[in-house]
């Protein structure tokens, strides 16, 4: 069973299920301003996860009693279509939906300077339109560049991604069947440029040696994203000039 | 202090190492400024700052916005003022100090929809922007084409020292009114003016990150660039002489027009030169040397000549919208233009 | 319990004075006249996961319909027939101003509107879907999600459904030693015609196709008519506050007859 398992995840050259290495990600593409209402928005595609966020903000609180004095509230949601799943997923809220927009609020709350907006609200709405593993991170993600596409003062970028343990093996970027099949799932968010982990779960088994591992490993991956997320936002802003040219 | 290369910047992007003053949408890390928005970097000797390109307003007392009533209580009205919060403006303010909720019908002065436009009088970290509308010129706009473009834009659109909305206003036969919060109406009396206005401060809001703007604005309006006259201005433009150069309120040619109840005839841009005066189908922008306000577009005396449901001359807060608002306009968002955006101006300038 | 309300958008009275003054002169401000339909994309297939499914664009709104396919008891009262299951979310990604939360009125009825229409044309023949009469059926659950709002979500959400219903592969279940099995293999759905809705608004004696966000504003009263493609009428709702006359209503029905043909021989392209 163990050996028909790791066969099905990792082939003898060290290559998953889904033809990728130990160290890749799978393919990403991020877009900007998808959402013509919205203050902010992005639609990622990360793998076969397909996620739009949209960003409303900072904008009145209602009710107004939920406003805060000193700072502005930030509001998260998770949420996936019902058609995201391989069956069909109930619409209303589930459990799994309510913590991650939990501990998706809390990994984008230390880049934003929250104390600049007092009294007001900034609402972060994920929909998660496929699902495939790591819908979390891609969300996160997405958030992060639609937060920034909005014009909310933020200290760094949020990039995500997760790392992973398939038997031996510590891997990046664990997708559906791994996380499913896989032995350890532990997703990350990370501030790159302030070097600081925002979000941090564990589902599985590691040793110290093999934690501190994997999350080296999701750091670096946080890392490449990041490059992704900073060409998505550039590409918006400044089309493909990537410098700003000044005549002499 | 060194000048550091202007350069597009992203939230968290490391601008400059050192002891420099952050000045707006710039926070110190360690040793480092860190950009918190995405936008356009710059170091002088006053510190570093960045220009942001998106975001909502915010409000800042003394700024003129554009509202819209969404709503009212038996004391104020609500404003939305395309903001973080919403604005109020007290009854008092429209009636006088002896408004009383029992005998005045607001509903009289502004109804719901009504757009006005109004000075924030006060804003803090604890209370709602106030408003008044209690200035000259400054009330309800009873018509004129509506364009939201972002905050984030309208120092550029209205450009140094009013340079860019007057390049549109002339070329166009318009008058555009520009809240700092985003909303701009024009007006005028030609359609095709209208549309070429509004095409052209939709490619101000998306173009505003780019350089040689101004030239490529007059290009879309067929504007002739008279490279003589235009020369002693962007010496002007250099930081130190800034505030000389402003153009004062008083110098305003047609301060009397409001009076006349006549429908004015097109606005001409008054030129100081020379031949073609007179109104052509074709805005013809003439060269405009350096006076200013003497180029401006008479504001069409657009009240006496449209139907004003609401516009009861007993009210000081009237709808008129006179010509001196604008020019009092301009010098607050102009100041504010050299905050925010002078630089890039300047910058241009140099290579017209 | 349904009570009045304040409209959530509140249009500029400059902007709405120009448009009247536009629609006097049978123009709309976005300069489309009376009977046009703006802009209209549709992608088919972006959701994997999903049966079938479909992306329209009709100007700015834009709206998501994902079909997927399970087995179940019938319903009640319908034992020979396969369960259709619709649902529709407004999600608060749509406009500033959705309430993240269980539908309102305002998207239970959009839901139930586009229902009505696939059901009474009997767009998909539930008699087809049965695997044990009266015991285990196909369960068809169509499910859209409104990501931008920019008015007419019933027409935009018809199209959706539609085009994700006619161009998706259903999953071939199979009975096995009285389990359900999927087979792993597909069919095309059992489709037996196409509904499309056409929805107008009246704002003065004007009735306008497609209303925006600001004409929805703006309007005395809606209509909605759902024809099939022989032209009959399979559904209809009237809507918002003011009426119309019968005159207008006979008009109506004649011009969302040939519009929704129109409507539908671009959806029949997709397949």
């Amino acid at each position: 069973m163990y050996n028909l398992k790791e066969l099905a995840l990792m082939d003898e050259n060290g290559k998953r299920s889904d033809g990728r290495g130990i160290d890749e990600l799978r393919s990403i593409k991020i877009t900007v301003g998808v959402v013509k209402n919205a203050d902010g928005s992005a639609y990622i595609e990360f793998g076969k996860n397909k996620i739009i966020v949209a960003v409303y903000g900072p904008r009145e609180v209602h009710p107004k009693h939920m406003a805060l004095p000193d700072r502005c509230v930030l509001r998260c949601r998770y949420h996936m279509s019902p058609f995201s799943t391989d069956t069909r997923k109930n619409p209303a809220p589930s459990r799994r939906e309510v913590e991650i927009s939990k501990v998706m609020r809390e990994s984008l709350e230390p880049s934003l300077i929250l104390s600049d907006y007092p009294r007001a609200v900034i609402d972060v709405f994920v929909e998660v339109l496929q699902a495939d593993g790591g819908s979390r991170c891609a969300g996160i993600n997405a958030a992060s560049v639609a937060l920034a596409d909005a014009g909310i003062n933020m200290r760094d970028l949020v990039s995500a991604c997760a790392a992973g343990r398939l038997s031996d093996n510590i891997v990046l970027d664990i997708n559906d069947l791994e996380d499913k099949e896989g032995d350890a799932d532990m997703p990350v968010a990370y501030l790159p440029n302030l070097e600081q982990v925002t979000l941090l779960q564990l589902d599985g088994k590691l040793t110290t040696a093999q934690f501190s591992e994997c999350l080296e490993k999701a750091i670096n991956g946080c890392k490449s994203v990041y490059e992704i997320q900073k060409e998505a936002l550039m590409k918006k802003y400044f089309g493909n000039e990537m410098e700003l040219k000044e005549e002499a | 202090m060194q000048e550091i290369k202007r350069r597009y910047v992203i939230p968290g992007d490391k601008i400059i190492e050192g002891n420099y003053k952050p000045l707006m949408n710039v926070v110190k890390s360690g040793n480092y400024l860190i950009s918190t928005r995405v936008g356009i970097a710059e170091a002088g000797k006053d510190g570093v700052k960045v220009i942001p390109l998106s975001g909502v307003y915010i409000p800042r007392v003394n700024d003129l916005v554009i509202g819209k009533i969404i709503d009212r209580s038996s004391l104020s009205w609500d404003v939305d003022i395309n903001a973080c919060f919403f604005a109020h403006l007290p009854a008092q303010d429209v009636f006088g100090r002896d408004f009383s909720p029992a005998k005045d019908d607001m509903g009289r002065q502004l109804s719901i929809g009504d757009l006005i436009i109004a000075r924030i009088v006060s804003f803090d970290r604890t209370r709602d922007p106030m408003l008044t509308v209690q200035d000259k010129d400054l009330g309800k706009i009873p018509y004129g084409e509506f364009i939201k473009i972002s905050p984030t834009r309208v120092p550029r659109l209205i450009g140094k020292r009013g340079s860019m909305i007057q390049t549109i206003e002339q070329a166009t036969q318009t008058r555009v009114i520009i809240g700092q919060n985003g909303i701009v109406v024009v007006t005028g009396r030609d359609p095709d003016g209208l549309s070429l206005a509004a095409k052209a401060i939709k490619m101000v809001e998306e173009e505003s990150h780019t350089t040689n703007l101004t030239q490529r604005v007059k290009t879309l309006l067929n504007v002739q660039d008279p490279v003589d006259p235009e020369q002693p201005e962007s010496v002007n433009a250099s930081p130190g002489t800034e505030s000389s150069t402003q153009p004062q309120p008083q110098p305003q040619p047609q301060p009397n027009n409001e009076s006349s109840t006549q429908p004015q005839p097109q606005p001409q841009p008054q030129p100081n030169n020379e031949s073609s005066t007179q109104p052509q189908p074709q805005p013809q922008p003439q060269p405009q040397p350096n006076n200013e306000s003497s180029t401006q577009p008479q504001p069409n005396n657009e009240s006496s000549t449209q139907p004003q449901p609401n516009n009861e001359s007993s009210t000081s807060n009237n709808s008129k919208s006179g010509s001196s608002s604008k020019e009092k306009h301009r010098n607050d968002s102009s100041e504010k233009s050299s905050n925010n955006d002078s630089d890039i101006d300047q910058k241009e300038k140099k290579q017209e | 319990m349904s009570s009045s309300k304040r409209s959530t958008v509140i249009v500029e009275q400059l902007r709405k004075q120009q448009m009247l003054e536009a629609l006097s002169r049978g123009k709309r401000l976005d300069g489309r006249d009376f009977e046009s339909y703006r802009n209209f994309e549709i992608e088919i297939g972006i959701i994997d996961k999903a049966s079938g499914s479909a992306k329209v664009k009709l100007g700015n709104t834009e709206v998501i319909a994902g079909v997927k396919v399970e087995t179940g008891e019938p319903f009640e009262g319908l034992e020979n027939k396969g369960a259709l299951i619709m649902s529709a979310e407004v999600l608060p990604t749509a406009s500033p101003h959705v309430e993240p939360g269980p539908p309102d009125e305002d998207a239970i009825e959009l839901s139930r509107v586009v229902d009505r229409g696939i059901r009474e044309s009997e767009m998909l023949d539930l008699e087809k879907l049965v695997l044990i009469p009266g015991k285990i059926v196909y369960t068809v659950f169509v499910d859209c999600s409104i990501i931008n709002s920019d008015g007419n979500l019933l027409d935009a959400t018809s199209y959706a459904v539609v085009a994700a219903l006619s161009t998706s592969k259903f999953p071939i279940y199979e009975i096995r030693d009285e389990q359900v099995v999927d087979t792993g293999k597909t069919m095309p759905p059992p489709i037996t015609t196409m509904p499309v809705s056409i929805t107008a608004v009246r704002i003065g004696e004007s009735v306008l196709l497609d209303p925006t966000t600001e004409e929805e504003a703006c309007m005395d009263a809606r209509i909605t008519m759902t024809t099939q493609s022989d032209g009959n009428i399979v559904a209809v709702q009237k809507g918002f506050t003011g009426p119309f006359s019968v005159n207008q209503i006979v008009q109506f029905s004649e011009i969302a007859r040939i519009k929704g043909e129109e409507m539908r021989s671009k959806i029949k392209e997709l397949n």
